[in-house]
């Protein structure tokens, strides 16, 4: 291992949890504005996991360890995954950090062992969440996997570093129609993958709405926290798959100062702004009904393998 | 040196299956424990034996050798083969271990003699079936290891529904072996001889025939789908040690006949490859799907080794469609796939037969909606589930993750490379491959989560109590195994000589594990330690009851919506009434029946197809001479004839 990758370590660790915080408020914050409300201060969340942390943890008499190793177990798989997506400075990949499918399958990891917390309180709420996260989550799981096959194709490479250096290579913007394309694909997989509206909705803690949040019912203090936290974490890191393969400009290759700073500056603008878009689309529509999913998540698969069957006959 | 040990093994398994027989009429523990021992010693000789071939990569070595005019027994132990040993014998340490205990447990008096010796000489088949040099030797043992495994199974013979799996097995089985012996009989008039060896000239008919009975007699034995209706019904009849030989380990046989006969004997065929692999893509979608609806435990997990047999065809499928495309060297990475699955189900799926099987032991039932909190109650066997649950929903760093992972890599490089039609198929078999594992992870967290967590839903489930030592010790070997072959797969693959550019999991488990202490350590530093016990939020009941917990129908009742076109209910609703418009109401009947679709459209009719052909041919057996005399007459006339003919 070089030492460039070990400050690649720790520089994308850094900005990605730096970062999270902010992109979740400022959805929150424009999706007050668009139902016009004020909405939360930018800098909400920083506060409420600052709050929680300080807060003593209360487990159901019911919970064995399940409960207090998931946020911890969520939280390193998580932060282990975003090793996997590099945010502002692509090094070359050591020792398969950047496989695409691993980096889906420590996503997995965390999604196992939340639902799994959910069921050990023996609490009805956290069942109903585990029972329909782990369902959505694998009927998106074909779409998922065709859309990375298809970067892969387009890349020719299995290896998100790899990916975002041959799309900064290719000229960054404007990006061809494929990747436009993929583009599309991946904010469907972003929008189901962070649990938002139509697919679940962030907000709310009703019965009839809740998948990710009823998981959490149970957890509080640092706990809680944690699972907050990563779950921006993740939001972020789906976030940036999609910004460093359509708009990859200004993503720093060589190690220098000036040049993360630049690419930590350009991320947090590009990051914003697909914050914005991102509340936006949340705003602009009702969530669906739970079984009228698979037809989106079905046309959301045909979308893409259409795509990468013209890919694959032109 | 290799040949002594080889005997050693047999010499044991041998004796192992014969101190029982003779000493049959004692009940006694001891008899029972040296028999298994016996098993044990001869696993550790087979590890011995196949760890040099596999690790050297000598070349295939004829051990023994007896011709006898056109028949011949052979021994030879090549690398596949010592692959396959070292399996068996793995998995056959951990599971005596288990069952030394298990089986006292057991009914039957002195009959567990009889189980212990059986277990060792259905061991000695498995091993002669791998080690078979030629397809005579094969058969005999194959042979062998159908009988001997219908006895285990047909152990519990008084309950009704064992002796009901076991009639369904024998047909299964011996319609596998059948098939088997058909495809050898037909390799044979291509070559002439038993060899184990490529069909020479260009390929005929009867290739493709003799490939086609093969197939179907190895996918039988397996449990590939639309063969697969004798899994779900013999692993929970038959005692859970059993079911985890016969799921970690049988079932792998069976991938090694057809493995062994798709490499040594037939030359590569796009059509071979694309039937492996449409049979193995259906049996992994549909096995995955079956097992979410099954609330069987063991059922399930059958239902669960039918989804991973058809991972693993789908490996030999890509292997043969690559080759056949020629590229040898993803097609490599396709077959190692395959064969590195094969190990890693029967490691983490007899784990799991095992670990259920202490908690059916200790639950006294085998449905999972009579389960929960035993985690509380078995906590050992609790983790041991956990961590064979992890590793069979493919999640890094263990072991299934490994293997998928190279699965998944094969599609990935073949997909830029073979022709556009093959391309679009092979995206369709990726996609529905991310949708069985995504799927298998979501079917054990149903599991995982109804057994053990949440509140006891039984009496029995409550009264719970931790098994003894052995029946930990083995699961403990077998979850060690798994969580050390995924860790260390690319070191262990690139020792076993091969260069696959695959990830390091071993860098992503220590990655892991340090971001695990630091985020404990900064939680330690950051936040108080405080930790308070308290209700679980019943929106305001005080006291939360089992009856309100999430059950395992519950959990799969969204999947079960999604993919109700394939579980095929019937919804059945009559109703009549006093008078003719219909409002008053007289009487009524309702039901929702889970259709049994192969069961009901292809078992039923083609057995009701045998008993009306053997009904007819039955006639002529009507105990008279004169009919007797007239059938061997006209036997031996046509035969003559027949015979002449040739000539």
């Amino acid at each position: 291992m070089n030492m460039e990758f070990v400050v690649y370590l720790f520089i994308n660790t850094a900005t990605v949890l730096l970062a999270a915080p902010l992109f979740v408020s400022l959805i929150k914050k424009i999706k007050a504005k668009t139902q016009g409300r004020q909405g939360p201060p930018v800098f909400q969340t920083y506060y409420q996991i600052a709050k929680l942390l300080r807060k003593e943890v209360v487990c159901s008499s019911h919970a064995s360890w399940i409960t207090r190793a998931a946020p911890l177990v969520n939280m390193a798989a998580i932060l282990v995954a975003a090793l996997f997506v590099p945010l502002v400075f692509v090094p070359e990949p050591v020792g398969g950090i950047g496989n695409i499918i691993v980096f889906l399958y420590l996503l997995s990891l965390a999604r196992f062992f939340m639902a799994l917390a959910g069921l050990d309180a023996g609490s009805s709420f956290g069942g109903m969440g585990s029972s329909r996260e782990m369902s959505i989550s694998a009927i998106i799981e074909p779409t998922t996997i065709i859309v990375f096959a298809a970067m892969a194709f387009v890349f020719k490479s299995m290896d998100i570093f790899a990916m975002f250096t041959g799309a900064t290579v290719t000229g960054g913007t404007p990006a061809t129609p494929v990747l436009i394309l993929i583009g599309i694909s991946l904010f469907i997989i972003l929008v189901v993958e962070t649990s938002r509206i139509p697919v679940d909705n962030p907000e709310t803690h009703l019965e009839l709405t809740m998948i990710h949040e009823g998981m959490l019912l149970e957890q509080s203090g640092k706990n809680l926290a944690l699972m907050e936290y990563s779950s921006a974490i993740k939001l972020t890191l789906m976030m940036a798959l999609l910004i460093n393969i359509v708009i990859p400009a200004g993503l720093a290759l060589t190690l220098t100062a000036a040049g993360i700073a630049v690419a930590a500056v350009l991320f947090i603008i590009k990051g914003s702004v697909l914050a914005v878009i991102i509340g936006l689309f949340e705003s602009s529509m009702a969530k669906k009904r739970f079984f009228q999913l698979p037809s989106l998540f079905a046309m959301a698969f045909f979308f893409s393998t259409l795509i990468i069957i013209i890919e694959v006959f032109v | 040196m290799i040949l002594l040990l080889f005997i050693g093994a047999a010499a044991l398994l041998i004796s192992g299956f014969l101190l029982p027989l003779i000493l049959g009429k004692r009940d006694s523990r001891a008899i029972r424990s040296v028999s298994l021992v016996a098993g044990m010693a001869a696993s550790l000789l087979l590890i011995v034996l196949a760890v040099p071939i596999l690790l050297g990569g000598s070349p295939a070595a004829f051990l023994v050798h007896v011709p006898g005019g056109l028949f011949s027994l052979g021994i030879s132990i090549d690398r596949l083969a010592a692959f396959f040993l070292l399996l068996i014998a793995i998995v056959t340490i951990c599971v005596a271990l288990y069952a030394a205990e298990y089986f006292e447990h057991l009914e039957g008096g002195s009959r567990r003699n009889l189980l212990c010796g059986c277990t060792n000489l259905f061991i000695l088949s498995m091993v002669l079936v791998v080690a078979a040099a030629d397809t005579f030797t094969f058969f005999l043992a194959w042979e062998l290891m159908a009988a001997t495994s219908f006895f285990l199974v047909m152990y519990e013979y008084e309950q009704a529904a064992t002796s009901r799996a076991g009639i369904f097995y024998f047909v299964m089985t011996n319609l596998s072996t059948l098939f088997v012996l058909l495809g050898i009989i037909l390799l044979f008039l291509q070559t002439g001889s038993f060899v184990i060896g490529s069909i020479p000239g260009p390929s005929t008919v009867l290739t493709t025939l003799s490939f086609l009975s093969l197939f179907v007699g190895f996918a039988i034995k397996s449990g590939i789908i639309p063969f697969h209706k004798w899994l779900p019904y013999a692993h929970p009849a038959s005692p859970s040690p059993i079911s985890a030989l016969m799921s970690g380990v049988m079932l792998k046989v069976a991938v090694y006949g057809l493995v062994r006969f798709t490499l040594d004997v037939f030359s590569p065929d796009l059509l071979f490859g694309l039937l492996i692999l449409a049979f193995g893509t259906v049996s992994a979608v549909l096995g995955v799907i079956y097992a979410l609806k099954e609330h069987d435990l063991k059922a399930m997990l059958a239902y669960s080794s039918i989804e991973n047999i058809g991972i693993i065809f789908m490996g030999i499928g890509l292997y043969g469609i690559l080759s056949a495309c020629g590229l040898p060297l993803i097609a490599s990475v396709a077959l190692l796939a395959a064969l590195f699955h094969s190990f890693n189900h029967a490691l983490f799926k007899s784990l799991l037969f095992l670990t259920s099987g202490s908690v059916i032991h200790a639950t006294h039932t085998r449905d999972i909606e009579q389960m929960g909190g035993i985690i509380h109650r078995m906590p050992k066997t609790a983790v041991f589930f956990f961590i064979g649950a992890l590793a069979i929903a493919a999640l890094p760093p263990l072991n299934g993750f490994a293997s998928e992972l190279l699965l998944f890599m094969a599609f990935f490089s073949s997909i830029t490379v073979v022709t556009p039609l093959v391309k679009v198929l092979l995206f369709l078999c990726l996609a529905l491959f991310a949708l069985t594992s995504a799927l298998s992870a979501a079917c054990f967290v149903k599991a995982f989560g109804s057994v053990f967590l949440g509140l006891p839903r039984s009496v029995k489930a409550g009264d719970a109590q931790e098994v003894p030592f052995l029946m930990l010790a083995g699961p403990a070997f077998l979850s060690a195994g798994c969580v050390i072959l995924g860790l260390l797969a690319l070191q262990l693959i690139t020792l076993a000589g091969f260069t696959v550019p695959m990830p390091d999991l071993l860098f992503v488990g220590i990655l892991l594990a340090v971001m695990l202490v630091l985020i404990y350590a900064a939680l330690l530093l950051i936040s108080p330690r405080g930790f308070r016990i308290g209700e679980t939020w019943g929106c305001g009941t005080l006291s939360q009851a089992a009856s309100t917990e999430y059950t395992g129908h519950g959990f799969s009742e969204p999947l079960d919506i999604i993919f109700s076109p394939l579980y095929r209910t019937k919804i059945r609703n009559e109703r009549r009434f006093f008078d003719d418009h219909g409002v008053i109401f007289q009487s009524g009947h309702a039901e929702i029946r889970l259709m049994k679709v192969f069961e009901e459209y292809l078992y039923l009719p083609a057995a009701s197809c045998f008993i009306r052909i053997t009904a007819t041919v039955s006639r002529f057996q009507n105990g008279c001479l004169d009919t007797s005399l007239l059938a061997a007459f006209v036997t031996i006339l046509v035969l003559i004839l027949f015979l002449g003919w040739s000539v």
